[in-house]
């Protein structure tokens, strides 16, 4: 992330001393504004599904429905860890049902569980997982379509559905890959040290 | 579909109070959170969206648009949604107009319109998940993990332009 944030904003500023200036500063303010906006929002939508689900939680519930999808969890994350698991699977059903809102808080507390146990392969993965969106029905989108006077609003379910599949299956399987690629290069360059450590010595 | 939001707080309610939950108590512990959560989100938010603000408005995102457009082109993706894809792992807010002025210009019900809500159903805002996500830990490497969901949501797209010319 700092990388991307350097160079973006290193070309952007640049760009912007020969084109434009005087509109840096407002511009970044105009950010500034936009993220403050975007916090009370996101804070509306966590209110809710936050009490919510704290409610749920301490009823026992979301342990009950968390009960199917667990196994499941277990072996995709790599955790034995109970609280994670519990978020993971509640994150998990969350985003299927397409309430993406009370999706996230559940997310946020599954990464700060596995970071107890130092699992970084579990906390990427459900990353990859929410970042390519596994939502089954568009419910955002049908309804833009339908109030712009669509006659099949809905005729766009079974796309986004193939959709969806592809990119979470392919960031998937694409994380699974790279993060064995990096581990065979780790081990590599161990042992290359070895080696050399071990001529030198 | 409708049903689904009130039946899912009936249930949690009612099985909390049968299960003698202090159901406000917990409730506002849990708004509670929400604050403490949206608090430690705002520093990451904001540089973010700086960034996003200042990129947009040099003119960069418009040349890296018209740069690409071509490439996208010989891969299927129509150029009136180019910036589409460019700006979704960016701003949610952001692409959602242009999606909405996308449909009004085309009709709802063009390819290119469908083509567009395809798209923006099946990915998300990369950047501002991995702020949200990450906010309080300190993993380091994100670097490939965003490669490949940004990798996997192109595929997506490809796919996407492809499906809606058959369905």
């Amino acid at each position: 992330m700092n990388a991307i944030f350097t160079v973006i904003f290193i070309a952007s500023a640049a760009a912007m001393l020969f084109m434009a200036p005087s509109e840096l500063l407002p511009t970044m303010m105009d950010g500034a504004e936009s993220a403050a906006k975007t916090a009370l929002t996101l804070f509306c939508i966590y209110a809710v599904w936050m009490g919510l689900s704290r409610v749920a939680e301490k009823s026992g519930l979301t342990r009950k429905a968390a009960k199917g999808l667990k196994p499941i969890a277990k072996r995709l994350f790599r955790t034995e860890n109970e609280a994670a698991l519990e978020n993971l699977a509640m994150n998990l059903s969350c985003n299927l049902l397409g309430i993406g809102g009370a999706a996230t808080p559940f997310a946020v507390k599954a990464i700060g569980e596995l970071e107890k146990d130092k699992n970084e392969f579990g906390q990427k993965l459900l990353f990859v997982i929410n970042a390519t969106s596994i939502q089954l029905l568009p419910t955002t989108v049908i309804a833009l379509r339908a109030a712009a006077g669509s006659g099949a609003a809905a005729d766009i379910f079974l796309p986004s559905l193939i959709c969806t599949c592809v990119s979470t299956g392919l960031g998937v399987l694409l994380f699974v890959l790279s993060q064995k690629v990096a581990r065979r290069g780790r081990g590599l360059a161990r042992h290359r040290r070895g080696f050399w450590r071990k001529r030198g010595g | 579909m409708v049903y689904v939001i009130p039946a899912v707080f009936l249930v949690v309610f009612v099985f909390a109070a049968i299960k003698r939950v202090k159901i406000y108590s917990e409730f506002s512990q849990g708004v509670k959170e929400a604050v403490e959560f949206t608090v430690s989100l705002i520093p990451c938010l904001a540089a973010i969206f700086m960034m996003c603000a200042v990129f947009e408005k040099s003119g960069l995102s418009d040349a890296l648009t018209r740069l690409l457009a071509p490439l996208f082109g010989g891969l299927g993706i129509p150029p009136e949604l180019t910036k589409l894809v460019l700006i979704k792992p960016f701003s949610g807010s952001g692409s959602l107009a242009y999606l909405n002025a996308v449909i009004t210009q085309h009709g709802a019900d063009s390819y290119i319109a469908r083509c567009a809500c395809v798209c923006y159903g099946s990915s998300e805002t990369v950047f501002y998940i991995s702020a949200v996500y990450f906010a309080g830990i300190k993993v380091k490497r994100l670097a490939a993990p965003i490669a490949v969901v940004l990798v996997a949501a192109f595929a997506s797209t490809v796919v996407a332009c492809l499906l809606c010319r058959v369905m």
